[in-house]
């Protein structure tokens, strides 16, 4: 019987965030009609005062006791139960007061304002409890101090503490809000060696030396609509990297003073190490190879005289003006047909030119094609007066000259291009040595030589038999 | 006088006729053409986007190139399909755990409720027969079986939760080609062509490439353009003989003759069209066009003889032949002259261990020897020609195999061989803005089921389009009064493979 009490009561409880609603919106409501029936032109709202006010009051003391029961079951802090909890019973009581005095048909006016506020202090405070006391100023701060991945990079892991350089920060982003100081859900907490050993209702969270045994390692592997998933599905999740470090925490001792390299390591969690140390913030933000400033659309005349040409001009995606040009299936190629690409040049931004007789006097055609960034000179007749040439285009990302007559020296005058971050060399007279030393010119480049091999193995000409059945 | 009364007669006798004409069932469609039904139409029309009627592509030049939905980083795509099912127990899914059950009875839980293609009764497990390592830098864990592709790990994205509800070849093979088991549907590549033509007019935008003995068995139809306009059907192509079937002119019969009657034939077409409106008349002329010009340009890309010496030994290739690595060339080539969509078939992969050739220990490492030294040329030969990032590569199947050794009939097979495993297996994908030395999806201890990251035909399709630059749920096209698309009514983006 009084399990059932109990359990009636903890239900009614969870009305609280439903019920807590109506006042809210009611009295708000009351006050308005309160306020405008002042006027001659709402005068006819005074009608309406009373029984807004009777409902309001009816639901905010309604709130109140499923507030009480909530907050029996829940485990909250008890600082900001406290003052939600004596600020809405002073809500309630105010607006029982302000129905008797719209009875008695008295003043109502600082009455009203007393409900007021006392509305915008129980409702700040209810909502701290349920999302934190720095709700409305946390999107602000948290975009700024956000780094790629979410996390900074850890120099000298192998010489920190594993709890406070590794599992302190994770339980900290992900775990703290609920099971810390302003809320213990389970009556668990994780924000210090005591409470975490200790555990919470339904027992200890780790057990030291097994990942595999522990409550919070269980309910962090769970599948994410699992209810008994951990955080929950809503709240931020565990990385797969944050993941395995618990795992190699907890199956190491679960240690609160161990260094990072006291602990046995394995080579899964070598590897994430290794990533957690890399500093990733002078990691440029990739450049995008479609302009995001917007361009007016080529003139369908300079594309049709392209395409009678049997040259392929189609846009880079169906709400850009920019254009990718492919002479791959030219008619008989000649220098007037790089004439044309004059019309486009505002518009073009990938340019293919595969296996075009395209000479070094021919190249000063693509001067003008300054929004290009990506060029494609695969197998032409290039050489290095021709690549010299191409330093106008500033905004070039991507150049292949593979199959080209270019030389390390002819590449070198691409240093001025502070944007390329591909460029291909394969089957040009570049050797190692000189691509070697490319790289260093060019230290912001992917240069890719090319010539790689598929090694000759004994496997390959070996052939799985049968065995001989005797 | 009298003419004008009987004209009049006449006239009103027609009208009537005509009146007549005009049923109550008329009268009720008319009628329900309400002022509610184009309100509704126009509440639609904003859903659906791109309303069925307007179709994409121009029907006198249908493979003209066309801007993706967004701007994809691939802008080709390589499939290379192995039909029958390779093990990926023997691949990529290293299990320990089963090789402690290596001979041991197949429990029961793992047997209830399901149906299998040849399995009855009770069968043995059979342990991993190959070894396992891991490789690169991502430690992707690899087999023996592939130790060329193991060199380019870290370029590969490894998806080992994939899964499918078709436990036979064909089913199977259609489901994941054209996101149904039933027959009917358009293919991958027949979406993307009709989503974006194809850079290069000379040649076809959707080509496939057989090779192991044997088409799939799921027939041509894994390739076939559906209900979209046959144009976009994909060309086979052989890599022995003449490239395309009935594509050389007759002898006695010169170019000029040939593009002679081809004109004719299509004028007498397009009079057909202007009278009958059928949009396939116009697929056909724009066919006629495109083998005109393929008789010149396919026979010059398709010829593999003009590669290098060192290229031939980088892919294996046994030039005069069909050959896997043949085929894997032509596709590099083909890429490089702007081909959209190559579709590779590679056969004979079904090791159910009822012979030396289908077993899981000698068959199939044979059939690797095939495979694995052209699948890793293609990556670093499509690398170094500064092509990867915008080629697609997928190497696919149709479905995995069982942790459990088959036994056809309740009886003990003569080699060691899995049966059709549909829960769980294993793709990858490279190229084409995919993250290398990345995976999703996980399975349990011994390969049977899915633990996490679920990864369905629809999802893989879905992100193949994704990574061409288009969203798989806004192309569409209408058929049979509703509009379908590729991954018809579910798939999501796997994002976790995107770099």
């Amino acid at each position: 019987m009084v399990f059932l009490a109990l359990n009636t009561a903890e239900f009614i409880g969870r009305f609280h965030p439903i019920l807590v609603h109506l006042p809210i919106g009611i009295l708000i409501l009351a006050l308005l009609f309160i306020g405008l029936s002042r006027q001659e032109r709402f005068s006819y709202l005074k009608e309406a005062i009373g029984i807004t006010l009777f409902l309001g009051m009816l639901s905010a003391i309604a709130s109140c006791i499923s507030g009480y029961l909530l907050s029996q079951s829940e485990s909250y802090d008890p600082g900001l139960i406290f003052k939600h909890q004596w600020f809405a019973i002073a809500l309630a009581a105010t607006s029982i007061v302000l129905y008797v005095l719209h009875l008695k048909e008295k003043r109502l006016t600082w009455t009203a304002g007393l409900l007021a506020i006392l509305l915008m202090i129980t409702g700040h405070l209810g909502g701290s409890i349920t999302h934190g006391s720095d709700f409305l100023f946390k999107g602000s701060s948290a975009k700024n101090s956000k780094v790629k991945n979410g996390h900074k990079p850890i120099a000298n892991i192998q010489e920190g503490a594993a709890y406070a350089t590794l599992i302190q920060p994770i339980f900290e982003s992900k775990c703290i809000a609920c099971h810390g100081l302003e809320k213990q859900k389970a009556k668990l907490r994780l924000d210090g060696p005591a409470s975490i050993l200790k555990g919470g209702e339904g027992g200890p969270a780790i057990v030291t030396g097994q990942a595999e045994q522990s409550a919070l390692m269980k309910r962090i592997l769970l599948a994410k609509d699992n209810k008994d998933h951990m955080p929950p599905s809503e709240k931020p999740q565990l990385t797969k990297e944050e993941i395995d470090i618990v795992e190699w925490w907890i199956n190491g001792g679960a240690s609160f003073d161990r260094k990072v390299s006291e602990i046995q390591q394995t080579d899964k969690i070598k590897r994430v190490f290794k990533a957690l140390s890399t500093d990733h913030s002078n990691d440029e933000v990739s450049l995008v190879d479609v302009p995001e400033a917007s361009v007016s659309k080529a003139s369908e005349s300079a594309i049709q005289k392209l395409r009678e040409r049997g040259i392929t001009v189609v846009p880079v995606a169906q709400n850009s003006n920019y254009l990718l040009v492919n002479y791959v299936a030219i008619e008989a190629f000649t220098a007037k047909d790089l004439k044309l690409l004059q019309a486009i040049k505002d518009q073009l931004i990938w340019l293919k030119l595969p296996n075009i007789a395209l000479t070094d006097e021919r190249v000063d055609e693509l001067n003008q094609l300054t929004n290009l960034t990506r060029l494609y000179v695969q197998k032409t007749n290039l050489t290095d007066q021709g690549i010299a040439k191409l330093t106008k285009l500033s905004n070039l990302q991507y150049l292949n000259l593979s199959g080209t007559k270019a030389t390390a020296k002819g590449v070198a005058s691409l240093s001025g291009l502070k944007n390329l971050r591909h460029l291909y060399l394969y089957q040009t007279a570049i050797t190692d040595d000189e691509l070697k030393n490319i790289r260093l010119e060019l230290p912001k480049t992917n240069v890719d030589g090319g010539g790689y091999q598929v090694p000759k193995i004994e496997w390959d000409t070996a052939v799985s038999r049968a065995p001989i059945v005797k | 006088m009298r003419d004008d009364n009987q004209t009049r007669r006449l006239i009103k006798e027609a009208e009537q006729a005509r009146l007549q004409q005009y049923t109550r069932r008329h009268f009720l469609k008319d009628g329900a053409m309400g002022f509610g039904a184009l309100a509704l139409g126009s509440l639609l029309g904003n859903c659906w986007g791109n309303s069925g009627s307007k179709k994409l592509f121009d029907a006198a030049n249908p493979l003209a190139a066309r801007p993706p939905m967004f701007p994809g980083k691939a802008k080709s795509v390589i499939y290379l399909h192995m039909a029958g099912a390779p093990s990926q127990l023997e691949l990529f899914s290293y299990k320990p755990e089963l090789a402690k059950l290596d001979g041991l009875d197949c429990p029961p839980s793992l047997l209830e409720g399901k149906k299998f293609a040849f399995i009855r009764g009770v069968p043995k497990m059979l342990g991993p027969q190959a070894v396992f390592k891991q490789r690169g830098e991502s430690g992707l864990w690899l087999s023996d079986n592939l130790p060329h592709l193991a060199t380019v790990a870290d370029d590969i994205a490894m998806l080992n939760a994939v899964t499918t509800e078709q436990f036979n070849h064909a089913p199977a093979q259609l489901l994941m080609h054209t996101g149904s088991a039933r027959l009917g549907r358009p293919s991958i590549g027949s979406w993307v062509t009709y989503g974006m033509g194809t850079e290069n007019n000379n040649l076809p935008g959707f080509v496939v490439l057989t090779s192991g003995g044997n088409n799939p068995d799921a027939g041509k139809s894994v390739w076939g353009s559906g209900f979209l306009p046959s144009v976009y059907q994909g060309v086979q192509c052989r890599s022995e003989g003449d490239p395309v079937l009935f594509i050389k002119d007759p002898k006695g019969m010169d170019r000029d003759l040939r593009k002679a009657s081809i004109d004719a034939i299509n004028k007498v077409n397009q009079e057909q069209y202007s009278e009958y409106n059928d949009p396939e008349t116009l697929s056909r002329i724009a066919q006629y066009e495109m083998a005109y010009k393929m008789q010149i340009s396919v026979p010059d890309v398709m010829n593999i003889n003009d590669e290098p010496q060192y290229i031939h030994e980088m892919y294996g290739t046994q030039p005069g032949k069909t050959s896997f690595a043949n085929n894997v060339l032509l596709a590099r080539k083909l890429v490089e002259k702007g081909v959209r969509f190559v579709q590779l078939f590679d056969w004979g992969w079904d090791t159910h261990g009822d012979s030396a050739g289908n077993a899981v220990d000698i068959g199939l490492i044979n059939k690797c020897r095939k495979v694995d030294r052209p699948i890793t040329a293609l990556l670093l030969d499509l690398k170094q020609r500064g092509l990867l990032d915008e080629t697609l590569v997928i190497w696919g199947t149709e479905f995995g195999r069982t942790p459990m050794q088959e036994n056809r009939e309740g009886k003990k097979m003569p080699f060691k061989g899995r049966d059709h495993h549909a829960a769980a297996f294993n793709m990858w994908m490279a190229g084409g803005g995919i993250k290398g030395g990345t995976s999703y999806g996980v399975t349990d201890e011994i390969g049977y089921n899915i633990v996490s990251g679920k990864t369905e035909a629809y999802d893989i399709q879905a992100t193949i389009l994704n990574q061409l630059g288009f969203d798989h749920e806004k192309l569409t096209y209408e058929s049979q009064g509703r509009n379908f698309r590729l991954t018809d009514l579910s798939g999501k983006v796997i994002k976790d493979i995107i770099a």
